[in-house]
């Protein structure tokens, strides 16, 4: 872009405007005028599109209240993975399944306590991707995105209401996707091997009307756990665009649309036969942000997201179908100003109208919507009383239309006892609100005008779950293989665990002797343990990850309604993470997780350990302006490991990626 | 006869006083400014106050736009013209058409703007003509980015058509001060983005040098957060890019140019010449944004690097 004198290139603000629209009345244009230089004072005085002002800037590691474990696009495209989950299961504290069998591959943080992921959120660019169809889950969310549209993952581990509401209960999965102006030019990628594996991806960004713009298309598909009917191909569309809409604002419009086939079911289990199962789902976000000044940012954010399930089969034994079909959808606006008030002060406030609906007979017995409206107005302020002191102190107070009303406060001291060395200490209190199912389920079996049975009957009574999160923190920057250490001791202490019991319903008026299942709010416990994450950098093209956990819960003997509880979440558990670069474009990375005496989402009394162990081995290659990288990689080196049932396990599989981009 | 020679004396002495005071003052310094904005009005009125502070009579200092001064050069209303005063670009070339008798200087002008005018002008710099340059000299930001970033031993610079002539005095200056240039070219066949890559690949910090081909408002959104996610802080050229998220900016503000100039046109105003070879500005600012500093775990303070800079300038 050549600047001309006669008509200024970039817009001034505020009071300059004015001087300059006077000044371009003024100074007409120089008659027979010499060429004008390329480069001219204005470059040096004009005004810039302010970008990085204070919301826009992530906290640094030592000023977050909380642990963190991040990770950036060059580890995920090292460590082979194939979806969100296969690196969260990385993370220390996290429990993962790659079955397909509830709704998607889970990942819970501190306990799986089921087969569903509800009890963490994911946010996908700011936008929640909880999906409150049946107990709530995050599952389908977490597969929503393609591996290589992702930028970073942050992963903040530990109670996060106070920022992001009900859902953040035990741990927030922050997914930040490529910007597309990042994404600009031609990427492909596809991949094939052993377990049916075939994936193929296909992204595009450009330029049009001023804006970047890139759409990624993939499809990911195997053949699923061994020993499960759990073929499954994923279908992806995303697309983004930045436009810049004024000098100092900016819209970010992202839309997607995903299709999952799964099969689901046992041959030998009449109450849960072999099937096939769909899920769709498409949302619309637009996100509009402002740069009032330096030290003011405006947003105002719009979601619409709607999902479509499909599960139904014939039952064997009587002319009804066994169905858990239904829609879903929700709407959510949001504002939010960040501002700095000092140079120790910042402070960021919002509120959000959320509006949840979800439609199913088989699982409500009507046909009307189940709406639940949320409000949420929430704050946090940062003070750096000294230099070595840094206060956060928030929380959010929210309102559901379905259970009513909580707060949830965090406070957090970090304090930087030495350069490089900070304590963090706080408490945070949480809660999940129970699920629309958990509130309202109503599933009863009909034939031919006859109610035969009911099996789920929610009398409405369960109330949020909470927890109190205490923590003790310390991270440190070490020189020593120029390291960083992360240490996290936790005491999550757990009221009103939401659990579900059986109930003699005899006024049913039902064939069958009816006992459906309620959901109440059930024991209280705490799990307490250490986490401990160390990254290294010790040298040119290397990376060492290690983690160390230790958990345990805690309970009243004398209170214990669920024995295998506890079994939900690991004693021990580590992750070795390798890499290296070598000459001529060559990687190796090798990841090793080991979880032990954990029992399975879907087996509960089973007790064991859990290893695998992922190898990749990459060669980059460029042929004239084309550059990408062939990866052989090998998933679970050591043979078949349990998951999800005691049925079901991950195969030891290997696959080739090939990735081009101009 | 006698009253008819009084009448005559008394009408003569009317009209020579008539002549006299119809007589234009002679101007001493004519201003010629490319704009009215903010800038150019703080240069502008900073010279005015210190000429008029140091006995340049008032109504002997003019200014005038571009457009003003090409109508007055037609129209031959230039008075005795001592120095004449160019503030930007665009006022430069304006008085360069004029063909003006008197020294001109140009200030508030980069370098290389100057230099092309000079070129597609076909003059030279003398004791006529010369300019008091906008931009810092490269040396000088060179020092910054070592007193601030001490550890930083590769400087990612990114180069379009108008700053890429800068690369060989660039190179030798970090090679000078033991350190390495990570340069990339912006052009057709490498566009911002692979450039911007390739610059901050293995580099302790990014150098922002002005060229619109390539630092522009669509631009530098972009720039700024890949730097930025890169955790490699940006030293820019402007106070604007400091908002916007540069860690760091040396430029020299207004109010600096204007007293620089003053001192410089009443040099000329008393000797009849202006410094025989431009100048660069000797006072300049160091802006630190400290949100972004912070962020990036560096502690900086732009007043004490500012004084720092001018020590090792031997300024005081």
């Amino acid at each position: 872009m050549k600047p001309s004198l006669n008509a200024p290139r970039r817009a001034s603000t505020g009071s300059q405007a004015g001087a300059l629209a006077l000044g371009l009345v003024f100074f007409c244009p120089l008659p027979g005028a010499q060429p004008v230089p390329s480069v001219s004072e204005s470059d040096y005085l004009a005004d810039v599109p302010i970008v990085l002002s204070v919301s826009r800037l992530p906290q640094r590691l030592d000023e977050t209240p909380g642990a963190m474990t991040l990770i950036d696009r060059e580890f995920i495209r090292q460590s082979g993975a194939r979806d969100v989950v296969d690196v969260l299961r990385l993370v220390p504290g996290f429990q993962t399944s790659s079955a397909f069998e509830s709704d998607a591959p889970q990942a819970n943080y501190h306990g799986s306590f089921s087969v569903y992921s509800a009890r963490i959120q994911v946010l996908i660019d700011g936008r929640s991707a909880y999906s409150n169809y049946l107990f709530g889950s995050v599952a389908p969310g977490l597969l929503s995105v393609a591996l290589d549209d992702i930028e970073r993952i942050e992963v903040f581990r530990g109670s996060n209401s106070a920022t992001y509401g009900a859902r953040a209960m035990l741990g927030v999965v922050n997914i930040v996707t490529r910007a597309a102006a990042e994404s600009q030019g031609l990427r492909a990628s596809v991949r094939s091997g052993e377990n049916g594996i075939q994936d193929t991806q296909l992204g595009l960004g450009w330029n049009a009307l001023g804006s970047a713009m890139h759409l990624s298309v993939d499809q990911r598909g195997d053949d699923g756990l061994t020993g499960s009917n759990g073929h499954n191909r994923v279908q992806r569309a995303n697309f983004n665009a930045e436009v810049p809409v004024a000098f100092d604002a900016q819209l970010k419009l992202h839309t997607g649309w995903m299709h999952i086939d799964a099969g689901r079911g046992f041959a030998s289990n009449l109450n849960a036969p072999l099937r096939e199962t769909s899920y769709n789902s498409a949302f619309l976000q637009l996100d509009w942000q402002k740069a009032v000044d330096s030290q003011q940012d405006v947003a105002l954010d719009f979601v619409h997201m709607q999902e479509s399930f499909v599960d139904v089969v014939p039952y064997a034994l009587a002319p009804v179908d066994l169905d858990y079909s239904g829609v879903a959808s929700n709407d959510s606006l949001k504002f939010e100003a960040v501002r700095r008030l000092s140079p120790d002060v910042r402070y960021v406030w919002g509120t959000e109208l959320r509006r949840e609906s979800v439609t199913s007979r088989p699982i409500y017995n009507t046909d009307a919507a189940v709406v639940t409206d949320f409000t949420r107005l929430f704050s946090n302020v940062e003070w750096r009383a000294t230099p070595q002191l840094l206060f956060n102190a928030g929380g959010m107070a929210e309102h559901n239309s379905l259970s009513g009303a909580s707060f949830s406060p965090r406070l957090m001291l970090n304090w930087t006892a030495a350069p490089g060395h900070t304590l963090r200490a706080g408490v945070a209190r949480a809660f999940r609100p129970p699920s629309v199912f958990e509130k309202q389920g109503n599933i009863r079996y009909v034939a031919n005008g006859t109610l035969l049975l009911i099996t789920t009957l929610a009398r409405g009574q369960v109330q949020p779950e909470s927890v109190l999160t205490r923590e003790l923190g310390y991270l440190a920057e070490l020189d020593w293989l120029h390291s960083q250490l992360d240490v996290r001791v936790y005491n999550d202490a757990v009221q009103g665990f939401i659990q579900s019991a059986q109930y003699a319903l005899p006024g049913a008026g039902s064939l069958l002797a009816s006992n459906p299942r309620d959901y109440f709010n059930g024991e209280n416990f705490s799990i307490r343990g250490l986490e401990a994450q160390w990254q290294a950098h010790p040298w040119a093209g290397a990376r060492i990850g290690l983690n160390f956990e230790r958990s345990r819960m805690v309970r009243d003997e004398a209170q214990i309604i669920d024995p295998d509880l506890e079994a939900s979440v690991p004693r021990s558990a580590y992750t070795v993470s390798l890499m290296q670069q070598f000459p001529r474009g060559w990687q190796l990375a090798v990841n090793q997780r080991y979880l032990d005496t954990v029992t399975l989402p879907s087996t509960s009394n089973y007790r064991g350990s859990i290893s695998r162990t992922d190898l990749s081995l990459s060669k980059s290659l460029h042929w004239g302006s084309y550059r990408g990288d062939i990866a052989l990689t090998l998933q679970n080196a050591g043979g078949n490991v349990l998951d999800y049932g005691k049925a079901f396990s991950f195969p030891k599989r290997a696959f080739v990626t090939l990735r081009v981009q101009d | 006869m006698l009253r008819w020679l009084r009448h005559l004396c008394t009408g003569c002495c009317l009209g020579l006083a008539l002549a006299v005071a119809a007589q234009p003052t002679p101007t001493q310094v004519v201003i010629v400014s490319s704009e009215a904005s903010a800038s150019y009005t703080q240069v502008n009125t900073v010279l005015i106050d210190a000429l008029t502070r140091a006995g340049v009579p008032k109504a002997a200092v003019v200014l005038l736009s571009p457009s003003e001064l090409a109508q007055r050069t037609k129209e031959g209303q230039l008075g005795l013209t001592r120095v004449f005063v160019a503030v930007g670009a665009r006022a430069t070339q304006a008085v360069l058409a004029a063909d003006p008798s008197a020294p001109v200087l140009s200030t508030l002008i980069p370098r290389q703007s100057f230099a092309q005018l000079l070129q597609s002008s076909g003059r030279k710099t003398s004791a006529r003509l010369s300019a008091l340059y906008l931009d810092q000299p490269l040396r000088r930001q060179i020092s910054l980015i070592q007193l601030a970033l001490p550890q930083a031993r590769q400087v990612g610079v990114l180069l379009g058509a108008d700053s890429v002539g800068k690369l060989p005095e660039l190179s030798a200056l970090a090679q000078d001060r033991g350190m390495t240039l990570q340069h990339a070219k912006v052009n057709g066949e490498q566009p911002l983005f692979q450039a911007l890559s390739v610059a901050l690949d293995g580099s302790d910090v990014l150098l922002a040098l002005a060229d619109s081909n390539v630092f522009n408002s669509t631009s530098i959104q972009n720039i700024l957060l890949s730097s930025f996610r890169a955790r490699i802080p940006m030293v820019a050229f402007s106070s604007a890019y400091t908002r916007a998220g540069a860690v760091l900016s040396l430029y020299s503000s207004p109010v600096q140019m204007g007293v620089q100039t003053a001192d410089l046109v009443l040099g000329a105003w008393r000797s009849g010449r202006v410094p025989e070879r431009s100048v660069e500005p000797d006072d300049f600012l160091v802006d630190v944004n400290a949100n972004v500093a912070r962020a990036l775990g560096l502690a900086l303070d732009g007043a004490a690097l500012r004084l720092a800079l001018r020590r090792l300038e031997s300024r005081p």
